[in-house]
């Protein structure tokens, strides 16, 4: 078998930096999760008990808006390492092995269906597939409005002198709204995607370990390993 | 059925109020009354009573004050709301019974909505049993209690809803029954007459136009008819933290600074600076006034306090707020302050780098060159050690020779008590300083983080100044090594007398700035006793008549300039040993586990 020969050819797939980003990401995202929850459903008993604990309304408050700011610190660190990585390490931001959305993720789409059903091969996923690309995305983007629409709830005084009063009360739905979606997003279609799978469940330790290995690669991203290992076949 | 106001029935315009079922009149036991705005006669309609519990809806009412009331049908309170006194009034209120309407015009379902009705009032019938509302028997047989304490008058009398809009404007129109005229609201304090007048021309404008009055004036609203404790504003709102008010002020009264009155008085009772009832001249002031002035942010409002000469125990100048750096020895907000704290942290960031780049100037596991690879490879392995069973040696390492400094208690005891009486110190007040911002940002009104907050508290009090101490005596103990025993194995160089220096004047002046901060404020001794260092050096200071008031600011700058200088300082100087030592600790440890 090929695949043996790689299966202890350990190879780094994240660098300590979107390690520790990523640890900081699902901290500050669960925080935010259970204290705005816990602010939103305020009247249900649960809700009071974790509100207690955190120090009543102001602290869980703080607490949110502490957490939301450490969030955004974060995806800021991230900018800032796509910058570094553009100018410095002089990589490319698009590309076949970019987050960037390509058509073939398209394609990779309607070819998983095709091989779900029966009727084909499957996809040979480059670097990241479309699944991780939506992940990546949902964060990236979800964050700017999330952000948006917070700032605008946590300075109404502010807000309300360049937009009409209705504003806040808009944002102030689609905070919650998008929470709901975010939170959603992340417990069933990441938790699933990522770690409801056979070969790694309960829990996919590339993330946190960085490493994985070269047997891995072939298996789930073929399309990277056809263009980055080639020649080592 | 309709009852007609008479023209002078402002605001409202109509509203119909359809009963479900006779019950309810018999239920309640206030009269419904409507009252001429002007000549204030009452027409009374005894008989139609109003405090129905539940079950009548109400529609067509368009005056602006209720109209989320009528929006919301079954609002429960509104009656009360149409029941009372100037300034809102109904020009006509209707009660229309809705059974008779429904048992004209819907003959055919007569039966099924009276079997509803039956079953329905069956119902209530068994749930007014449950509910046990009044044991008759018992209180015959009981003697009546006797009255000791004051009664509170919302007791027997109405008892708005003060969490709806309409049952704040009934209660606010049951004060303005006396207090919209001037003629009724005169009181007689300490011999001088004044006007507790209040009207809503005034009263409207102020942020609290939907609160009711009996919500802040606690203690009002029994007998006798006489407030004692003043309006709660922290009933609602938290006490600023120290980024907004210099230790938030926990001795001055909200209403000091949040009124518009210029004149204040130190309590001598309570020790808390309030707004005084009294002017310059000893004319009385009505603080009325509901108001809140807008430039409270402003460094003016402050002067109302901090002027020269001022009698309430205030340094003259107005003071900025700590710095997030003060947090190594002090209580401090989320906020960098005075801009000299900006310059010593960018000072420090930079000094940071600095060291960071003489660290990686030497090869990372063979890579000479790219310094992107040396931080690669060492990150990882960082990350390798944190991850893995290495990380207890590390906790160790962490917790023997940083926390209780094995290596130089081996070395020397002497040493050791020199260090550790200057670095615990400091370690502690880091910790009780950090301990107290998190508790006072998640909980601002628990007892732990005010006492934690407040200077005079006897705990917080005692303790800075005990650890204050202990970092002066260490220093002593070092300069008296250096500069007097001069020890051959000792080797001072100017960076160690800057050092100590620099922590000894730090010291110095804290201790100077409570002492004064005791002698201005005149904190009386049985709390200022607690401050076992502060307070005799406030008693020393007392003897001399200099303006201590005046030269606080001096001393408060110079302060925060040493601090802000020993925070810039420390990538540089001898203190760079805070970060090299501990990181040279760990990795001789990694390095001898290799070899192991």
């Amino acid at each position: 078998m090929e695949s043996n020969r790689y299966e202890n050819q350990i190879c780094v797939r994240f660098c300590v930096l979107h390690r520790l980003l990523h640890i900081g990401v699902m901290i500050t995202f669960t925080l935010l999760a259970v204290t705005g929850f816990a602010l939103k459903f305020s009247t249900e008993t649960w809700a009071q008990g974790l509100i207690s604990f955190m120090g009543g309304v102001p602290g869980a408050g703080w607490l949110h808006r502490v957490s939301a700011a450490m969030f955004y610190l974060i995806v800021m660190a991230h900018l800032v390492w796509l910058g570094y990585y553009k100018l410095v390490l002089k990589g490319h931001l698009t590309g076949p092995h970019s987050l960037f959305p390509q058509i073939k993720d398209f394609q990779d789409l309607c070819q998983n269906f095709r091989y779900i059903f029966g009727k084909g091969e499957p996809p040979l996923f480059n670097r990241f597939s479309y699944l991780e690309k939506v992940d990546y995305w949902a964060v990236l983007l979800g964050m700017q409005s999330m952000g948006i629409t917070g700032l605008l709830m946590g300075y109404p005084e502010f807000f309300s002198t360049l937009f009409p009063g209705y504003v806040i009360n808009i944002a102030n739905d689609l905070h919650f709204h998008e929470a709901v979606l975010a939170v959603g997003y992340i417990a069933v279609v990441h938790m699933s995607a990522t770690h409801l799978i056979p070969e790694v469940f309960p829990l996919e330790k590339s993330i946190f370990t960085g490493k994985t290995t070269k047997a891995k690669i072939m298996k789930d991203h073929p399309g990277e390993w056809n263009s980055l290992y080639a020649d080592e076949k | 059925m309709q009852f007609g106001g008479g023209p002078g029935f402002r605001a409202c315009q109509t509203a119909s109020v359809a009963f479900r079922s006779d019950k309810h009149f018999v239920e309640s036991s206030t009269n419904f009354k409507l009252v001429e705005p002007h000549t204030h006669q009452a027409k009374d309609f005894s008989g139609f009573q109003t405090r129905a519990r539940s079950g009548f809806a109400v529609s067509g009412c368009h005056c602006p004050p209720f109209r989320n009331a009528c929006k919301n049908r079954a609002s429960r309170s509104w009656l009360d709301a149409y029941g009372v006194e100037p300034p809102y009034k109904c020009k006509s209120l209707q009660l229309i019974p809705r059974k008779t309407d429904s048992m004209k015009k819907i003959t055919y379902v007569l039966i099924p909505t009276l079997c509803v009705l039956a079953v329905s009032l069956l119902a209530f019938l068994s749930m007014r049993d449950e509910v046990p509302v009044s044991a008759p028997a018992e209180a015959l047989e009981t003697p009546a209690p006797v009255v000791t304490q004051e009664r509170v008058c919302l007791d027997c009398h109405r008892y708005p809803n003060v969490n709806t809009n309409e049952g704040v404007l009934t209660s606010q129109a049951q004060c303005y029954e006396c207090h919209l005229e001037k003629k009724r609201s005169l009181r007689k304090m300490d011999k001088r007459t004044l006007s507790l007048q209040v009207t809503p021309d005034t009263f409207d404008k102020n942020p609290h136009q939907y609160v009711a009055c009996i919500q802040c004036h606690t203690d009002v609203a029994r007998s006798p008819h006489k407030t004692v404790a003043g309006a709660q504003c922290r009933s609602c709102h938290g006490v600023h933290g120290e980024g907004t008010a210099h230790d938030p002020h926990l001795r001055v009264a909200c209403q000091a600074c949040h009124r518009k009155s210029e004149f204040v008085r130190l309590d001598p009772e309570d020790h808390q600076i309030k707004l005084a009832h009294t002017d310059d001249k000893g004319q009385a002031v009505a603080l009325t006034d509901h108001a809140l002035p807008d430039d409270v942010q402003e460094e003016k409002a402050c002067q109302k306090c901090h002027n020269t000469g001022n009698k309430v125990g205030a340094p003259v100048a107005v003071l900025p707020s700590k710095s997030f750096l003060c947090i190594i020895c002090h209580n401090a907000p989320l906020a960098m302050g005075h801009f000299i704290f900006w310059i010593a942290l960018l000072v420090f960031i930079f000094g940071m780098f600095v060291m960071l780049r003489f660290w990686f100037q030497g090869s990372v596991q063979g890579e000479e060159e790219s310094m992107h690879r040396k931080i690669v490879l060492s990150s990882e392995a960082v990350w390798e050690t944190l991850f893995s069973r290495k990380i207890l040696h590390i906790l160790k390492v962490f917790f023997f020779d940083i926390l209780l400094q094995r290596r130089i208690l081996k070395e020397s005891v002497g040493r050791w008590s020199m260090h550790s009486l200057i670095y615990v110190a400091i370690l502690f007040r880091f910790l009780l300083s950090f301990f107290g911002f998190l508790h006072f940002s998640l909980n601002p009104e628990s007892s732990w983080a005010l006492a934690l907050l407040d200077k005079n508290h006897g705990f917080t009090a005692f303790i800075y100044d005990l650890l204050g101490l202990f970092i002066l005596a260490g220093i002593a103990w070092v300069m008296i090594q250096r500069f007097i025993l001069k020890p051959v194995h000792v080797k001072t160089e100017i960076e160690d007398n800057v050092t100590v220096a620099l922590v000894a004047i730090l010291i110095l002046l804290g201790f100077g700035l409570e002492g004064m901060r005791i002698e201005i404020t005149n904190i009386p001794p049985d709390m200022a006793a607690y401050s076992f260092v502060g307070y005799p050096i406030a008693y020393l200071l007392s003897l001399s008549q200099w303006d201590w008031a005046g030269l606080y600011a001096y001393v408060w700058y110079a302060h925060a300039l040493a601090a802000a200088t020993f925070v810039a300082y420390l990538p540089y100087g001898k203190l760079r040993h805070v970060f090299n030592v501990p990181l040279t600790y760990f990795l001789e440890e990694i390095a001898g586990e290799k070899r192991r």
